[in-house]
């Protein structure tokens, strides 16, 4: 059985029905931009924006204001030629991350801005404010009268489904990394269709030595708590979230400043009360002592159960590929910007900077060009969500062009 | 290498087991741990790395919550070993689940020597000087490799040692075989005997199976091991274990202990009232989890476990997954001494989930 989402709640139904209720979706495209896309993502917009307790979720709803959408409607109008039409696809199929609790909004907000309809399958594993957030959703889609063209449901990957929805579907977003990319990549997409994978992805910062010297206190706290939602939110474990602290200066003064900003930044843990529990705490010890056993780290130190700090080694960098989240920081010092290309692959996604001059900021992009790297964006902007992810254009995929020539 | 940790290892076995006072055993062991932190951190480049890198000025430490520890999750990611590979007479692995990294502990003659006078003390201390007639609860396939040794085949083994006239609960198929047990319990009827066995299996496979057998074991002694969580899944207390006992075989001599491969032969027995106490080579600190430090009698935390038996590899000081509680210091109850604590089950797993799913979470 298929579980499908309506603003009363959840209800089972027959994979039969399911396919056939997909099926009517075909041929509902509306034009991109449409009054009733725009209408439904203000209307969430304003459900969302006062939401302080789940502040993933105010950023989510300033995003869906409707000043930032008409400025994603004339950044995308400014990239089509006169004699293009932006059209929608048609059917897009949507598989969202288990965890980061938004990105299922932004995919499908997007691809509904497209005109397309959709399908999002929803995680199994759903919190509680996650449920609300999808409830509040159907809601307004409800009350515009477009809910007919959205299907949000949830079933077992074993049952197939992903593999018969694929069959029929002309856009397909698949979030979740390498394995999951690939896993639901052997079912195919329609042949005319567009299949696009996010796969596993890592992040860093970047953070000049001199900048931060001159920082007063106030303004130190300022970047620690920025910092803070960087690498707090979701347990550190989205791909944007920045594992390597790479500092750019004099290495023993670094290390004194790097120690400052990190105390002040388990400040800002006890005031937000963030904690971890004891599970956490101790696969984290044991990451400590793995990575200093195995040589990628040459100190450790812990500021409290929150916050790890990982001294690697400068020759050996190379950054951890493990994967440990929850409050470790993966911590280097080397003399120049362009040095950080050294902690980029191609797994790269995010480097978050401060300090640095905009020359210096394009020095190290031209670097990047050959190794690995997204967005270089400014700490704090770590989980922004752009429409522009991975280096993917996401309006532009969603549509397609038509082409007009008199 | 030198000779400081064995020369206190033998002083406290020369003592009466489990009948040490917590200071006077405390200022021995101190001395015998700090050597064995100095001894791996100049014979295990990985453990010098760790204790350099995380450890900076714990060379010597002045009290026994000082020492310095290692996750015991290292051993499934890292091979720590304290001596050349050539020494190594075996090397113990945990028992996990297949496709979960196991724990592999290096073990030399000298380490597997002082396991065997470790276990025969603690042993002794429940079955008196002689050995007697063991009943194995578990079947002697379980120990087929010794090479590449198995937590539960090497605890068999292990205690196999101190039985004679060995019968086995089980047959090679790992099915309950009633006749084997009747067939032993005949051979030495009116005599003294003794049984072992991992707490789940005594309780699934002999228990549950054989309760309706009349069988009397008023004889016979039990020792049993293994954790209480999957007793606890059936809702099975420690109490409800002994009366069964009693009730269905009268049974009444009962004896749990606490151990684990990585400090394989290091026995935390049950007293007469019910707690754990380390032997006298060994001690515990139970851990705050929030801000590691030691915790007072009474305070639940991760039970960390030191013991002088490692020197091949560097497992003298742990921090185990395990919550537990001091309950006693010197309780004095029939001569047990030391630090008498309750282990209250495993450190909830915790997962942190990202963008990345895996795939079994798709599915759950």
């Amino acid at each position: 059985m298929i579980a499908v989402f309506s603003s009363a709640g959840v209800a089972e139904m027959p994979e039969f029905g399911f396919m056939q209720q997909i099926d009517k979706m075909s041929d509902s495209s509306l034009a991109p931009f449409s009054d009733v896309s725009r209408e439904i993502l203000s209307r969430l917009s304003s459900q969302l924006v006062g939401r302080r307790e789940t502040p993933q979720f105010a950023a989510l709803g300033y995003w869906l204001r409707p000043a930032s959408i008409t400025r994603l409607k004339t950044s995308f109008a400014a990239r089509v030629p006169a004699n293009q039409f932006p059209v929608a696809r048609g059917m897009a199929f949507h598989l969202p991350p288990s965890n980061v609790d938004t990105i299922f909004v932004y995919s499908w907000a997007l691809s509904l801005l497209a005109g397309n309809a959709n399908i999002v399958r929803l995680p199994s594993r759903r919190s509680p404010q996650v449920e609300w957030l999808i409830r509040t959703l159907l809601e307004v889609l409800e009350a515009v009268g477009d809910a007919h063209r959205h299907l949000f449901c949830a079933y077992d990957v074993g049952t197939g489904l992903n593999r018969e929805i694929s069959l029929r579907a002309d856009l397909r977003m698949i979030w979740g990394g390498d394995a999951k990319v690939n896993d639901v990549s052997s079912d195919r997409v329609r042949p005319d269709g567009l299949s696009i994978g996010f796969p596993d992805r890592k992040s860093l910062s970047t953070i000049d030595g001199d900048a931060y010297f001159r920082l007063d206190a106030s303004a130190r706290d300022a970047l620690a708590e920025r910092l803070f939602n960087d690498i707090f939110w979701f347990d550190q474990m989205a791909c944007g979230s920045p594992r390597v602290i790479v500092w750019v200066g004099d290495s023993v003064r670094c290390e004194d400043l790097s120690r400052d900003l990190y105390q002040r930044l388990t400040r800002v843990t006890s005031r937000k009360s963030y904690s971890v529990d004891a599970g956490v705490a101790l696969a984290k010890f044991g990451y400590l002592n793995d990575m200093l056993a195995s040589g990628t780290g040459r100190a450790a130190y812990r500021l409290g159960n929150e916050l790890s700090v990982l001294q690697l080694d400068p020759g050996a960098v190379k950054p951890p590929d493990k994967i440990m989240g929850g409050g470790v920081i993966n911590h280097v010092v080397f003399p120049h910007i362009e040095d950080v290309v050294s902690a980029v692959d191609h797994a790269t996604q995010t480097i978050t900077h401060f300090g640095f001059d905009i020359e210096s900021l394009k020095r190290l992009v031209e670097k990047l060009a050959f190794k690995g790297g997204f967005r270089v964006v400014p700490v704090g902007q770590a989980l922004n969500f752009d429409t522009t992810w991975d280096g993917i254009p996401l309006l532009d995929y969603m549509t397609r062009r038509l082409v007009l020539i008199t | 290498m030198s000779n400081a940790f064995a020369a206190c290892f033998d002083h406290l076995l020369a003592m009466t087991p489990y009948g040490v006072a917590q200071s006077e055993k405390e200022s021995i062991l101190l001395e015998g741990l700090n050597d064995l932190t100095s001894h791996h951190r100049a014979a295990c480049p990985k453990y010098a790395r760790i204790l350099g890198g995380l450890w900076p000025g714990a060379d010597l430490s002045t009290e026994i919550a000082g020492i310095p520890y290692l996750p015991v999750s290292i051993f499934k990611s890292q091979s720590l070993s304290s001596v050349p590979e050539s020494d190594v007479r075996m090397t113990l692995t945990s028992s996990g689940t297949t496709g979960q990294q196991v724990s592999r502990i290096p073990v030399d003659a000298e380490t597997s020597l002082r396991q065997q006078r470790a276990l025969a003390n603690s042993l002794g201390h429940i079955l008196g000087p002689k050995r007697l007639p063991m009943l194995v609860i578990d079947s002697s396939a379980v120990f087929r490799d010794p090479k590449l040794m198995s937590a539960r085949g090497a605890g068999v083994l292990g205690i196999m040692r101190y039985g004679r006239e060995h019968a086995f609960a089980l047959g090679p198929d790992f099915k309950p075989d009633i006749a084997a047990v009747r067939h032993f319990l005949a051979q030495h009827d009116g005599h003294p005997f003794f049984m072992f066995g991992f707490t789940f299996m005594v309780w699934l496979e002999f228990y549950e199976r054989f309760k309706g057998e009349g069988l009397d074991l008023s004889n016979g002694i039990l020792i049993h091991s293994g954790g209480w969580k999957k007793m606890i899944d059936r809702a099975v207390t420690p109490a409800d274990f002994r009366s069964a006992f009693h009730r269905d075989f009268r049974l009444d001599r009962i004896v749990n202990f606490y151990g684990m491969v990585e400090q394989i032969g290091t026995i935390f027995l049950e007293g007469p009232d019910g707690l754990l106490y380390p032997p006298n080579f060994a001690d515990v600190v139970i851990r705050d989890p929030s801000t590691w430090r030691a915790c007072e009698v009474g305070q639940t935390g991760i039970v960390q476990v030191l013991s002088l038996l490692p020197s091949s590899y560097p497992g003298h000081s742990l921090l185990t997954e395990d919550l537990g509680r001091i309950e006693a210091i010197d309780a004095g109850l029939d001569g047990w001494m030391g630090k008498g604590i309750r282990v209250l089950g495993r450190v909830p797993k915790s997962e942190l989930r990202g963008c990345s799913d895996v795939i079994g979470a798709q599915a759950a």
